[in-house]
């Protein structure tokens, strides 16, 4: 009797030219940039030396990782909590409005990312429409500096990305059973706590789906970040850009680029976990 | 079986000359040059190219253009195959593909025009063919008297509308050099420069990531001074931006832009070619003209029109008003005032 090939299993085989063209474009680069931050120079002629990477743990290199996380952070709880309201929103809006939100919404993403900001410089400048406004009504007398601000790039990033937040989030909240906030107000909750204690809880899988690609698309806007953020910040992508562009520093560049990976690798796995547990709770 | 795996062969080959045309142009005569992005690549296309066809019989040349830092990169990744022949470079990154040994020196001997340059272009590892000159920039509208210094950058009248650059940009670091040098400073103590940058913190309405962002900058009125490139003005101010371009007192600086062959380049006699055109006085006269205003070497050429009026009238007075810096000496030690500078700005 010949055993049948169990059909639940598929074959690996069927992977394998992908896996051979990740193997050769993305994991050998990848090893490579691991062999070229072992060397002491910039010059790249003694091997064998932690001096890149103890550069990049010293307390400037930290400073500039831990700084560039908490953007993303910054970045995505602002996005989460508009993303949110307009996820909410749209649910409840007829139904040839709700193509032209979402035309809205996606616009960000239809528009190339250099024009985009150059938008946002155009918005936030000195002689910008929310400067000339506010003098224009009087509320202030002199312009207020918003480009090259903290909150400016955090804003300016909320905006580019928050498609990248709505959409996960809608499809979370459209397959809430809409029954259950029924019978949620039939038991004698209210809006809040329905909302709480049900919505909430069902919709968690969007949420941390949105905030993984928030998080992930804010800590490497490169272009965005420079532009608008300017010169007197300074995060991971400019920090390896300047290394590597700059100063042919190839072995430090590619430390930094290497920790910058692990760094967001740690991130994601963090709210892949955060995910299952939601489901579970979600489930349970 | 043979046969098919014969057959397989060829059509792999000829697939991998379809995707990589390189390949099989490999040994062909055709004189890559990696020119500069932008306006750069438009003037070389419309005037070096021609000029270097007709003297050299039609010869074959393709720009390739791309930053200084990839050209580098593109050359060591294949130092025996390079795939371009011609490069062009800042001071900075010069030094680097000089020192990495990256390039040949120019045959400096059977050169027609390599003497006429001014003894500052006369680099035999690699000619400068053109200036990059460094000033100051002004919004005319707004700043009603023209500054005269790179001093008025700190007057109290212009706080909150000075602009600079980061040290990553040529003209970040050569500007830092250049403030210290005015107190008392020099190409290897930037110290004086980094306490004037500090002190002029309240007066910046912008550090720009790079010198390309400040264009913007005036054009949204968000700075109304600060250092700039001589040929960035021009751009802009063709395009109607109020803007305009003063040398401070103390000397415009003047960045040699130089062209080198690439080491083990097949091509090497047309590189030099392609090198002895762009010195000639022909060309750099045109690129003197409307609308390029590149600043010649050649001392054949006689200056005219904006730069005449601008920068200076003959070369020898570019030599009293333009000032050279020492690369070799900045480049030892731009690691550290990067890293200084990543420090120091930081809001």
């Amino acid at each position: 009797m010949s055993a049948r090939p169990p059909v639940t299993v598929y074959p690996l085989r069927l992977a394998a030219p992908l896996a051979g063209f990740m193997a050769l474009f993305f994991l050998l680069p990848m090893l490579m940039l691991v062999w070229v931050s072992g060397y002491a120079d910039a010059g790249m002629t003694q091997w064998g030396s932690a001096a890149s990477w103890a550069k990049m743990f010293d307390a400037f290199g930290l400073a500039v990782l831990g700084d560039t996380l908490w953007l993303g952070l910054q970045v995505t709880l602002l996005s989460l909590v508009l993303g949110y309201a307009l996820a909410w929103t749209y649910l409840r809006l007829p139904s040839q409005f709700q193509t032209l939100v979402i035309f809205i919404v996606m616009m960000p993403l239809l528009t190339s990312v250099v024009v985009r900001t150059f938008a946002w410089i155009v918005i936030l400048g000195r002689q910008g429409i929310v400067n000339s406004a506010l003098m224009n009504l009087g509320w202030i007398d002199a312009p207020m500096k918003l480009l090259y601000t903290r909150t400016g790039l955090v804003v300016a990033l909320a905006n580019v990305q928050l498609p990248l937040m709505v959409l996960p989030l809608i499809t979370a909240l459209q397959r809430i059973d809409p029954n259950l906030a029924d019978a949620s107000a039939s038991l004698g909750a209210g809006a809040w706590r329905t909302f709480r204690r049900v919505t909430v809880p069902l919709s968690l899988p969007g949420v941390v789906a949105g905030c993984l690609l928030t998080f992930a698309a804010a800590i490497t806007a490169f272009i965005s970040q420079s532009l608008i953020g300017g010169g007197q910040m300074l995060f991971m992508p400019m920090y390896l850009y300047q290394q590597a562009s700059a100063l042919s520093n190839y072995p430090f560049a590619a430390a930094i680029g290497l920790t910058f990976l692990v760094a967001v690798l740690v991130c994601v796995s963090a709210f892949n976990a955060l995910g299952r547990l939601s489901r579970g709770y979600a489930a349970g | 079986m043979n046969h098919r795996r014969r057959l397989l062969q060829t059509s792999l080959a000829l697939g991998a000359m379809q995707l990589f045309p390189r390949l099989s142009f490999a040994q062909a005569q055709r004189l890559v040059f990696a020119t500069f992005t932008g306006s750069w690549e438009e003037a070389h296309k419309a005037v070096l190219v021609p000029a270097f066809r007709k003297a050299n019989n039609n010869a074959d040349i393709t720009l390739d253009p791309m930053l200084s830092v990839d050209q580098i990169a593109k050359v060591t990744a294949a130092r025996n195959n390079p795939p371009i022949d011609v490069m062009l470079h800042d001071p900075g990154p010069a030094l680097t593909a000089i020192g990495q040994d990256l390039v040949d020196p120019f045959p400096v001997a059977q050169s027609k025009n390599y003497k006429d340059l001014i003894p500052e272009a006369q680099e035999p590892m690699g000619p400068a063919i053109f200036f990059q000159v460094v000033g100051l920039t002004y919004n005319p509208e707004k700043i009603k008297n023209p500054p005269t210094s790179w001093r008025d950058l700190w007057k109290p009248e212009y706080k909150g509308r000075v602009g600079i650059t980061t040290l990553n940009s040529t003209l970040g670091t050569g500007w830092l050099v250049e403030v210290s040098k005015m107190y008392g400073g020099s190409e290897a103590n930037v110290e004086p420069g980094f306490k004037a940058i500090n002190e002029l913190k309240p007066s910046l309405a912008a550090v720009a990531a790079n010198p390309g962002s400040l264009a913007a900058l005036f054009q949204q009125g968000q700075i109304d001074i600060s250092p700039g490139n001589f040929n960035a003005v021009q751009i802009l101010k063709a395009r109607g931006v109020p803007v305009e371009f003063v040398s401070p007192k103390e000397g415009a600086i003047a960045f040699k832009t130089t062209i080198h062959v690439v080491k083990n380049s097949p091509n090497k006699v047309l590189a030099a070619a392609l090198i002895e055109s762009a010195m000639s006085p022909e060309v750099q006269t045109r690129l003197m003209q409307s609308p390029y205003l590149i600043v010649p070497t050649n001392t054949k050429v006689k200056m005219e029109g904006e730069i005449a009026k601008v920068l200076a009238k003959d070369h020898a007075e570019m030599k009293t008003r333009f000032v050279f810096q020492d690369w070799k000496k900045i480049n030892e030690q731009r690691a550290q005032w990067i890293e200084r500078f990543n420090r120091d700005i930081k809001v």
